[in-house]
């Protein structure tokens, strides 16, 4: 018989990392060799209860371990939140088309990112860094809800010291403590230090904050084809089989979760 | 293609043959004696059918497993089905509800299972067939359960002597009887079968009944194809009362119909039993759920069905398909336009199985008609 690709293989818990009040990064070191580009996701498993889709966070170039950024919102991710260092997850994948990285060469990369939508975009920022002489520039714009729901709140101020490199971070509503912007994400899209000409933008986030940025970067010049957005749908056989994740003429399982809003324009209700 | 003559009296030597290396199924019938009337004259069958196991006859083969001689149909209650069973014929290939694979450890090796031998597939079915291929067999990669049965099994097709009230594939220009994608082929003929040879699988076993065959005659071949004429004439006549749009339109009325009101209107009655998509022939969604044991957990793939409200639900909550409505246009926009961009076929055989079962009597054939009325003849 053929190798079962619904089979899960095992991965090790490693290390948790509590990012905010709702947002856990496990550390993943799988039993087996296992790899990813940035931007493709992985199904994992709690054994006994069930699965879902991730998009992990971590450099692709480190293949002994995967960071998975999770927020607790369902019945699979609370109990990733309850697991404990040493206990075992499945993983498969990983499945659908990532970021395409030649096509953001010599180009500014605008990356705007929504609360944990931030995860798959520091993986995608770990790939830009690792080869920073290919682009031109690396502008993100990352907005959350209030200054405790920051994810990778001691990466950022890191990155933003990095060359080519320009960071500005919101938060919908502030407080005490907060010096920074307040405001959402949009707000923070003004007098970009991009070239529009050879720009691309990224978008990942909630389905509301990336249908705001996405109209808005298309009013500040940015073609269709030039924003990609990740659209995650309920995925559950990731092979483009069980039907979940249809847009229009796609799955994202398979043709996405990475879509151009080029490809995606002319379809019916894709925010909702 | 080569044809053969099998005599009616020799119909079972043609089982015990089949049975011998495979899993057979026959069609039995489901005594419902009822006629369905037509306001516009029309009296129509109303009998239904099942596949059900064959016992092969004692002494023809060797019985090693008891259970399935017990388990098999009465010899007396083996039909020939007029038109399509009850059932879809995925339910042999993604059966509801199924163990796809342990966790962690190696496959066990799985017994081996025999061959499935499928008889009384019809056209509408084969049609289907095409479209659980190109998901179970194409995506990213083939699934290893359907491609092993599907692969392994003998298609044992037959022509469609009459039609149910539901019936509409000729509307689609499909035909009530085979023309590719079967094994073998049985159309009634007087009193035995015309017996098409559709595949080297299918030459072989035909080669070791060859003592009960005889050569189909000429006149025999156009026998044939008068009765398959006037299958389709009767179809035809039946299917002008309905109006249903032609296959070049569908994805056209779909797309401009998205905002119709037909959805809203006629999604009123929907319980949201799902019997629609879990009777349809070419719906394939599952879901991939796992046993709520830690010890030997097993992950199962069940069927599910886009007529269910939590279907593209994700974990943050937010639901594509919230509404009624918008589940049911989506089953059309899946059948009409996702089908026809990827595969270049609809979604669809006009099996009718949908119309048949649902509680609330909701008409593919209406809707269809509606979004092609509001698209084409437009009223002021």
């Amino acid at each position: 018989m053929k190798k079962n690709f619904y089979q899960p293989i095992e991965a090790v818990v490693e290390d948790i990392i509590e990012e905010t009040p709702t947002i856990k990064t496990l550390v993943l070191r799988p039993k087996s060799d296992f790899s990813f580009q940035t931007g493709q996701f992985i199904e994992m498993t709690v054994p006994g209860l069930g699965e879902a889709p991730f998009t992990p966070s971590s450099d692709p170039g480190i293949k002994e371990k995967i960071d998975v950024t999770i927020m607790n919102v369902g019945r699979v991710t609370s109990k990733l939140h309850n697991m404990n260092k040493g206990q075992i997850v499945g993983i498969r994948g990983p499945y659908g088309k990532g970021y395409s990285l030649d096509d953001f060469k010599r180009k500014d990369v605008l990356i705007v990112g929504g609360g944990v939508g931030l995860a798959p975009l520091r993986s995608l920022l770990f790939s830009l860094f690792s080869s920073i002489d290919n682009y031109n520039k690396v502008v993100l714009r990352y907005g959350a809800r209030t200054p405790s729901d920051i994810v990778y709140k001691n990466a950022l101020p890191e990155w933003a010291k990095k060359k080519k490199v320009d960071v500005v971070t919101t938060v919908d509503v502030g407080d005490s403590s907060w010096k920074g912007n307040v405001g959402l994400v949009t707000t923070i899209l003004k007098d970009l230090p991009v070239d529009l000409k050879k720009a691309i933008s990224v978008v990942c986030g909630p389905p509301i904050m990336m249908k705001f940025v996405t109209l808005k970067l298309l009013d500040l010049g940015f073609k269709p084809q030039d924003i990609y957005l990740s659209m995650e749908k309920n995925m559950s056989c990731g092979l483009g089989k069980c039907g979940h994740c249809r847009i229009g003429k796609y799955y994202a399982c398979k043709d996405g979760p990475v879509f151009t809003y080029g490809q995606l324009k002319d379809i019916h209700d894709i925010w909702d | 293609m080569e044809t053969y003559f099998l005599k009616a009296e020799d119909i079972f030597r043609f089982y015990d043959r089949i049975s011998c290396d495979f899993e057979l199924y026959v069609p039995v019938k489901i005594e419902i004696p009822s006629r369905v009337k037509c306001d516009y004259g029309f009296s129509l069958p109303g009998d239904d059918y099942l596949l059900k196991k064959y016992s092969p006859v004692r002494g023809a083969v060797s019985l090693d497993d008891n259970t399935k001689v017990s388990n098999g149909v009465n010899k007396e209650e083996i039909v020939f089905n007029e038109y399509r069973t009850i059932e879809p014929t995925r339910t042999f290939f993604t059966p509801a509800k199924e163990e796809i694979c342990s966790y962690f450890e190696e496959e066990t090796k799985k017994p081996k299972e025999k061959p499935l031998a499928l008889c009384g597939i019809k056209n509408c079915d084969l049609f289907s067939l095409k479209i659980q291929d190109f998901v179970f067999l194409g995506g990213n990669e083939p699934d290893p359960l359907y491609e092993e049965r599907r692969e392994n099994a003998l298609i044992i097709s037959s022509d469609c002597t009459s039609f149910k009230e539901v019936c509409f594939c000729k509307a689609f220009d499909i035909n009530p009887h085979v023309s590719e994608g079967f094994d073998i082929n049985l159309s009634p003929l007087n009193d035995g079968y015309l017996v098409d040879v559709g595949s080297e699988k299918a030459k072989k076993i035909i080669e070791s009944i060859k003592d009960i065959l005889t050569p189909a005659t000429a006149g025999q071949l156009s026998a044939r194809e008068a009765k398959r004429d006037s299958v389709i004439k009767r179809l035809q006549g039946h299917l002008s009362h309905h109006k249903i749009p032609k296959k070049d339109t569908l994805q056209d009325i779909v797309l401009s119909g998205y905002n119709s009101q037909v959805w809203q209107e006629q999604v009123l009655t929907c319980v949201e039993c799902a019997g629609c998509v879990f009777m349809c022939d070419t719906c394939h969604c599952f879901l991939l759920t796992d046993e709520r044991s830690v010890e030997n957990a097993k992950r199962l793939r069940i069927w599910d069905g886009c007529m269910f409200k939590n279907f593209a639900k994700v974990a943050g909550g937010a639901n594509p398909l919230k509404m009624r409505y918008m589940r049911l246009r989506n089953r059309y926009l899946k059948k009409f336009d996702f089908f026809i961009d990827n595969l270049g076929i609809q979604a669809c055989c006009g099996c009718g199985r949908c119309i048949e079962v649902c509680p609330g009597k909701i008409d593919i054939r209406y809707i269809l008609r509606k979004l092609y009325e509001e698209k084409f003849l437009p009223t002021h």
